[in-house]
């Protein structure tokens, strides 16, 4: 790697994409001119709202509809009417006729009516109705003014009755509240920032690196300059390195400006409206950090946007590509918006997420180091790998020069009439995970154990058959519902439990550094410690899933994504394994177990393997749980029901003899498919 | 000089077998020379090129670029290999002058050496007066012009043309071909494709006729005349076609 000729390509690039009007107009243009017409309109805007009432006035009718009238109560509806007339803007009618009338064509803002005693016990009690147009803004504004003035009234008449009864008046005022405000100007100011800056510093970032992402590779493939690239002795990675570089400096540089620009405007809003920008400080070490910060995603987003113009044929296609990413990273970013969500340690890992919640954090200065390290290092690793990827994507001439006539989604090509093809996979895939969601949501919360076997058979294992009769397909071939040899079936004990153990061992080290919050531990609780039988609990949690989630899973939805190589389809039905059990904690022990599960299945050709091992698996966790008090148990157990890490030496080590030996003993098998 | 050895070059088909579009194809130029590959459209001329030019990487078989191997040395072929093709596009927003000097400086050559070489090539070409206008407002010719200079930035000892003069008018044509010439005169290596008979008589020293993937024939244009029997270049390359198919034919039956 000569990392001389990557900068000559950088420059290269960055010269081209400043002469480009419509790159400049985004990245530097739009940004400089919006954000102040933007606030102007905005101040004049709240400026006009705040003077409706100024400017317009505003007409108040009193109305006295008084039915006891004697000195006491007219001189309270004086007091109610002078009060009104005191308004600032305001003019208070008395008792003007046709009052309907004039409401109706807006003489009249609000009308306000004096009403007898409610009730004749103890001391007199007015009602006033007020009317008025809440939709309205000047409507909302003007009876602000009206109640406010109506509580100085109420007041002062309280305060005549105690001094008619011979009391203090200061009894009215029981409390007096005194706000103190611990916070400093910087963490006030950081608060707000700390919601609206990461939207909008993510947005930008992947807005910029997005304007000239698709213009780089799948441009040049479009405008047919790429092959005189490859030609020229610069190597793939180098070119790889230095359009990446491009990609990176136009998002940092956009969001660099925006965020100029939203500085420059706010503080000339600030002082235009007087308010002065004393004490509204920027915190500065803060905004360094989220910089330092920013690089990572800026990286990551500039690798992922290049490696979809690298997939790309021309920019069109590219564009497309990138409307989900631009979409999802979106949302990821609101969630600074959301007031309760905090940063800590596990969603540090999420990507665009994390910086998000950093830079809420750092704003108010309220972080750890290791959360920082965590968004750094975990935006880090995802980006060094969507750069090897791009790196790989470019060494792929498949990719590099893909006909017009591919169709665009590799996944959607294999066997496209067949219907056993990646793209119905994932439909299927996503249809039961909705009905998962809403249908077995909701039966599980009637009754949990009901509802979990309803949802198995109703939900995961009958729609798969009935789909393989409609469409006239044996079940026993399709779903490979054969019976395994004697000897695999005796393997299985040894493959799964050793399996289920290490995958216990590394979910409690996870648990550690991830710890899991405790709603979702009693949830887990809950699940296991049904007030049912023994036999109708192993009945629900192992049986059933073994069944109807292996014939799903091992079964149908493997068989979708078969065409490019059983290996893949292992992969990729593991995956939506662990998707589809919705809970981020059994993500990877799931997608670890459905592996292993999908390759028992694949390689043996027999769905009975899995079945059983799924069972065993399931079936060991609710042992564990049953009898962890047991004595006969304690030896395994450190705590209360995690396992002693030797335990998971012993069981890597069984787990991999078993393993080998269950290679070995299938290998003729698959040989003799392969023939098929 | 280059040097071929049995390469092939297969795709992966839609419906999962293979599609060889360059079939253990072996042959040799030397300096001073000018080499045609001839062939129909989609025989297989530009994927060999390819393969020279290390886009593309063959199944099997190798190829050495002045005793450079493009499994192994792909640095080192690129920089002895000069590439020019009838319809390279070219940075819109660049001058010649930056279009050039970029793939210069790709090609390692020195700032002072480019500056020379362009100024060299301008006066030569006739190029002076666009030399610092955007290529988005040449015309075709002066943009081929361009794609000239750019392609022997480096002084490279070996030329591969791919269908240098497709889809362009006569007159670029003809500074293309007399392009060529000019890196015949200069002991370069020359390979040409084509599927223009007229242009391979014309240009070539020897002709490689390429059908399918396979070499069905080589030689001068006097040596394919005489083992054809033919002298129209047209006819003599339909006679080896036509051989070609008869052959498998004979070989179907003896099955």
């Amino acid at each position: 790697m000569n990392f001389k000729k990557a900068l000559i390509v950088y420059r290269k690039e960055l010269l081209e994409l400043l002469r480009d009007r419509r790159t400049l107009f985004t990245t530097i243009i739009l940004p400089v001119i919006m954000y102040p017409l933007l606030f102007m309109g905005f101040s004049a805007i709240m400026s006009r709202q705040s003077s409706i009432l100024e400017k317009r006035g505003a007409t108040v009718a009193f109305q006295d509809s008084l039915q006891t009238r004697n000195e006491a109560t007219l001189a309270v509806r004086d007091s109610i009417f002078s009060g009104l007339q005191r308004l600032d803007y305001v003019s208070a009618l008395p008792s003007p006729p046709h009052v309907e009338q004039l409401y109706k064509d807006k003489d009249v803002n609000a009308i306000v009516t004096v009403s007898d005693s409610l009730g004749n016990v103890g001391p007199a009690k007015y009602r006033i109705k007020v009317r008025y147009d809440a939709s309205e803004e000047a409507g909302r504004l003007l009876f602000g003014k009206i109640e406010k003035s109506l509580t100085a009234t109420a007041k002062n008449e309280v305060a005549a009755r105690l001094t008619k009864l011979k009391l203090d008046k200061q009894l009215i005022d029981p409390f007096r509240i005194d706000p103190v405000d611990s916070s400093t100007s910087e963490k006030k100011m950081g608060s707000v920032l700390g919601m609206i800056l990461p939207y909008i510093m993510i947005l930008t970032l992947i807005a910029g690196a997005a304007t000239v992402a698709a213009d780089l590779v799948a441009g040049e493939k479009e405008r047919r300059t790429l092959e005189t690239l490859l030609v020229s002795s610069a190597t793939r990675s180098e070119i790889v390195l230095g359009k990446y570089l491009s990609i990176f400096t136009v998002a940092m540089v956009n969001v660099l400006i925006n965020l100029f620009s939203i500085s420059f405007s706010l503080r000339f809003l600030l002082a235009q409206s007087g308010m002065g920008t004393q004490g509204l400080q920027m915190p500065v070490k803060a905004f360094l950090i989220l910089l330092l910060a920013l690089v990572p995603l800026a990286s990551l987003f500039a690798a992922v946007l290049l490696s979809i113009s690298t997939f790309s044929r021309n920019m069109k296609e590219a564009r497309t590509y990138e409307q989900p990413i631009m979409m999802i990273s979106m949302l990821l970013g609101m969630i600074s918006f959301v007031p309760s969500v905090q940063i800590n340690n596990l969603l540090a890992l999420v990507p665009v997420v994390n910086i998000a919640l950093l830079f809420k954090a750092v704003m108010i200065n309220e972080f750890t180091l290791a959360q920082l390290l965590i968004t750094v290092g975990s935006t880090l690793f995802l980006d060094v790998l969507a750069i090897w990827a791009t790196v790989k994507l470019f060494n792929t001439e498949a990719v590099l020069f893909r006909k017009e006539d591919d169709s665009s989604l590799k996944i959607t090509r294999a066997n496209k009439r067949s219907f056993f093809n990646s793209f119905y996979g994932l439909v299927y895939f996503a249809l039961a995970l909705a009905a998962l969601y809403y249908i077995g949501g909701k039966w599980q919360s009637k009754n949990l154990i009901y509802g979990l076997e309803q949802t198995q058979v109703f939900i995961i294992l009958l729609p798969v058959l009935l789909v393989l009769r409609l469409l006239k397909l044996k079940p026993k071939e399709i779903l490979r519902y054969n019976l395994p040899r004697w000897q695999e079936a005796a393997l299985i004990p040894f493959i799964a439990i050793p399996a289920a153990i290490v995958v216990a061992i590394l979910g409690q080290l996870v648990n550690l550094i991830f710890p899991y919050p405790p709603e979702y531990i009693a949830a887990m609780e809950k699940l296991f410690n049904q007030d049912v039988s023994l036999a109708m609990s192993f009945f629900v949690i192992a049986v059933l899933p073994g069944l109807c989630e292996e014939t799903l899973f091992r079964g149908f939805l493997i068989r979708f994504f078969e065409g490019h190589s059983a290996r893949n389809a292992v992969i990729i039905s593991a995956l939506l394994f662990a998707l589809f059990h919705l809970d981020p904690f059994r993500f990877v022990p799931a997608f670890l177990l459905g592996l292993l599960l999908g390759y028992l299945t694949v390689r043996s050709g027999s769905i009975v393997n899995s079945m059983l091992s799924h069972m065993i698996n399931n079936g060991l966790a609710l042992f564990i749980v049953t009898f962890a008090g047991k004595h006969w148990l304690k030896p395994l157990l450190s705590g209360k029901d995690s396992f002693h890490w030797w335990v998971g030496v012993i069981a890597l080590a069984v787990f991999v003899v078993a393993i080998g030996i269950f290679h070995k003993i299938t290998a003729p098998r698959e040989v003799k498919q392969c023939a098929e | 000089m280059i040097k071929v050895e049995a390469l092939v070059k297969e795709f992966p088909k839609k419906d999962g077998t293979s599609f060889r579009a360059v079939d253990e194809v072996s042959f040799e130029a030397a300096h001073g020379e000018i080499v045609c590959l001839l062939g129909v459209n989609g025989a297989g001329k530009t994927t060999t090129m390819r393969i020279f030019s290390t886009v593309f990487q063959p199944q099997s078989g190798n190829a050495w670029i002045e005793g450079h191997s493009i499994l192994t040395e792909g640095d080192k072929v690129r920089q002895n290999l000069g590439f020019l093709s009838g319809d390279t596009g070219l940075y819109a927003r660049l001058n010649p002058r930056e279009f050039i000097t970029y793939f210069g400086r790709l090609y390692g050559v020195a700032d002072g050496a480019i500056e020379r070489r362009i100024e060299d090539m301008a006066k030569l070409l006739d190029m002076h007066e666009f030399l610092d206008k955007k290529l988005e407002f040449l015309s075709t010719g002066m943009k081929q012009k361009v794609s000239i200079v750019r392609s022997i930035i480096h002084d490279p000892p070996v030329m591969i043309f791919d269908e240098p003069t497709a889809g362009l008018d006569i007159l670029t044509a003809r500074n293309i071909i007399s392009f060529i010439r000019d890196c015949k005169q200069r002991e370069k290596c020359v390979l040409f494709s084509t599927h223009i008979m007229r242009e391979a008589e014309r240009l070539a020293d020897r002709i490689i006729i390429i059908h399918q993937g396979k070499i069905l024939a080589s030689g001068t244009l006097e040596a394919l005349r005489g083992e054809s029997g033919m002298t129209d270049l047209d006819d003599v390359f339909v006679f080896f076609v036509n051989q070609a198919a008869e052959e498998i034919k004979v070989a179907a039956n003896e099955f």
